[in-house]
């Protein structure tokens, strides 16, 4: 094993922690914003709808606030409630699915339950994302935690399923039954076993998690339902930009949605550096 | 329980016994809006209100939310509602919620159809191509679209679509509704606005319709058929080096009932993620007709959200739920009728 990773070239290492550098990059933009913005995010700073130049770098929007300051400001917020919902999800879904993975095929009423547990986990599965986010939202108001709780609900169904079926496999394996025959009990086997080894499907589909954490949060800005305005968020930007778009002003909606989909891309580029099978 | 199934349905079972979970699967819905409601933090009628009314307007408010009484009671009631279809009156406009998503939803899942639809045909047109044309350039662009599936939502794709055909090709009509400014509407028969159009005869105001039409098609069609294209191309795959296809070809079968027959192969899984597109295409119609101006379900729960009317969003979660409930059990039943070893109990059956 160490004479083959040894015969490969170097160069092919090095370019491939290249993958990293788009996110890398939106996450310092991120982080240094304060810095990097020219004016104030949430106050009307010039006259509305100017198009980009020297002083206002992406131009203004219909309101007369800075774009460019209002991207980069609203990057550092949508990239928390992204990897929130991740963190948020990944745990769950690992409880959930090592939970119902591991009652499912014993028997009596923890089977009935685990079962049960998992058909309506699939049931809410089918219900549309954007649905689902908006009666959150709409029932227990709109705030960064609401976001990232609401996020999660929408995403741990799946998540949960891609754990359960790598427990039903894990279990039967041979390192499982040698731990309980050493005499660890059901819990030690439960977390030092069987949660390692079921666990990569989620680290794996983390990324896809997050893009849709990303695209849902815009989504509800968009729609006028997401964080209250003048709180920059690419949403919210993108949806005001579109009046501006339907009479030939293409920036205020332009640089947002850019800023969105390169967040997406760049962390699905980042996640093929982990993803190991398949 | 198992055998007298057995015996009553005989082989037919696998579809029956689908369709009577449906009642178990709704009230588990049910169930899930009311606890919904009952977890909103705090007294549910003040944060509904903003605390600004009598006592008796607190009563009525509280009424109309279904939260007097003990919980079992209120449960109760609410499953019987759900049950007979009375999701309550709406608390703005006081009308029932079912009356006015019966004036809504089919402008909605006449978008939805007709996007489900055109995502099929290109899906099939994309999947053809990158399978049996891979050197193409455009078939090509097309795999690299299939696999990044769902990075650029509709939202953006609409305004972009919007910029250019709108703004400055001026192709398409403003995104200002379903039919031209100052045309009416046609009498509502089948409530379908379309479909109504159509029936009255109304040429002017179909075309009108369809051409309003088209732009928010595409932008779905665009956003969404990426995940079904993906799952085509990559069951046509398995299906060029399947023994079945192998033997076709070599006995000389002509190329189109070796397509066809690779098709068939690859459907059962196509099948499978249409429910899943229709859900996303559902809520992908809420999204494009904000941005189009549609009407519809979409305008209608981002007003009762503005509004905080929870009888309404309560009522559009159901409306909701029992959609996709039915696309899912048409789809199980279509899958299960293309590909028997899918159906339950046929697990025993060698594969």
């Amino acid at each position: 094993m160490n004479t083959l990773t040894a015969k490969k070239p170097a160069t092919s290492l090095n370019l491939k922690w290249l993958k990293l550098a788009p996110i890398t990059v939106i996450v310092l933009l991120a982080v240094l914003s304060p810095v990097l913005g020219t004016f104030d995010p949430e106050r009307v700073v010039a006259d509305p709808s100017l198009s980009p130049d020297g002083d206002h770098f992406f131009g203004t929007d219909p309101s007369g606030m800075d774009i460019y300051s209002r991207v980069l400001a609203a990057a550092g917020r949508n990239l928390l409630i992204a990897t929130g919902a991740v963190v948020l999800t990944s745990i769950v879904a690992l409880a959930v699915g090592l939970l119902t993975g591991m009652n499912e095929s014993r028997s009596g009423i923890r089977a009935y339950l685990a079962r049960g547990a998992s058909r309506v986990l699939d049931l809410f599965d089918a219900v549309p994302a954007i649905i689902v986010a908006m009666v959150f939202v709409a029932l227990y108001g709109v705030s960064p935690t609401t976001l990232v709780v609401s996020i999660a609900i929408i995403m741990v169904p799946a998540q949960a399923r891609l754990v359960r079926t790598e427990v039903l496999r894990i279990r039967g394996e041979g390192y499982v039954d040698a731990a309980r025959m050493s005499g660890e009990g059901e819990f030690t086997v439960l977390v030092r076993e069987v949660a390692p080894n079921a666990s990569w499907p989620i680290i794996e589909n983390a990324s896809y998690v997050f893009g849709v954490a990303v695209i849902l949060t815009a989504a509800l800005g968009f729609l006028g339902i997401g964080l209250p305005p003048p709180t920059p968020e690419w949403g919210s930007m993108i949806s005001r930009g579109a009046s501006d778009a339907a009479v030939g002003r293409w920036w205020s909606a332009l640089f947002p949605a850019l800023a969105l989909s390169l967040t997406v891309g760049s962390v699905a580029l980042a996640s093929s550096l982990i993803r190991t099978r398949r | 329980m198992n055998r007298l199934l057995n015996r009553t349905l005989g082989t037919q079972r696998w579809w029956v016994t689908r369709i009577l979970v449906l009642p178990l699967h709704l009230l588990v819905f049910a169930v899930v809006t009311f606890f919904l409601v009952r977890a909103i933090p705090g007294d549910p009628v003040l944060a509904v209100t903003d605390g600004d009314i009598t006592p008796e307007q607190y009563e009525a408010v509280k009424e109309s939310l279904g939260l007097n009484g003990s919980i079992p009671e209120q449960l109760a009631r609410h499953i019987g509602n759900v049950a007979t279809f009375d999701l309550g009156d709406a608390m703005v406009s006081g009308r029932p919620v079912l009356e006015e998503f019966g004036s809504r939803l089919p402008s909605t899942l006449e978008l939805v159809f007709l996007a489900l639809l055109s995502v099929g045909i290109f899906s099939l047109f994309a999947s053809a191509l990158i399978v049996f044309r891979p050197k193409n350039p455009v078939s090509r662009v097309l795999f690299v679209y299939a696999r990044t599936a769902g990075a650029v939502p509709e939202f953006v794709w609409g305004v972009a679509a919007i910029f250019l055909f709108y703004a400055t090709l001026h192709w398409a009509p403003a995104p200002l509704g379903r039919v031209a400014g100052r045309m009416r509407m046609p009498e509502t028969v089948t409530g379908f606005p379309l479909l109504d159009a159509l029936i009255e005869g109304n040429t002017r105001a179909a075309v009108s319709m369809i051409e309003h039409l088209v732009l928010p098609i595409a932008v779905l069609t665009i956003a969404q058929s990426a995940l079904l294209t993906k799952v085509l191309v990559s069951g046509l795959q398995e299906a060029t080096s399947a023994a079945p296809t192998r033997f076709r070809i070599a006995s000389g079968a002509p190329r189109s009932a070796v397509v066809t027959s690779m098709y068939r192969r690859a459907a059962p899984p196509a099948v499978t993620i249409v429910g899943q597109m229709t859900g996303n295409l559902v809520g992908g119609a809420v999204i494009i007709e904000a941005l189009f101006g549609l009407g519809g379900m979409g305008q209608y729960a981002v007003d009762a959200i503005n509004s905080k009317d929870i009888v309404a969003i309560q009522g559009f979660l159901i409306v909701i739920s029992v959609l996709t409930l039915l696309v899912f059990l048409l789809i199980d039943v279509a899958t299960m009728a293309l590909d028997c070893r899918r159906r339950p109990g046929a697990a025993g059956v060698a594969l």
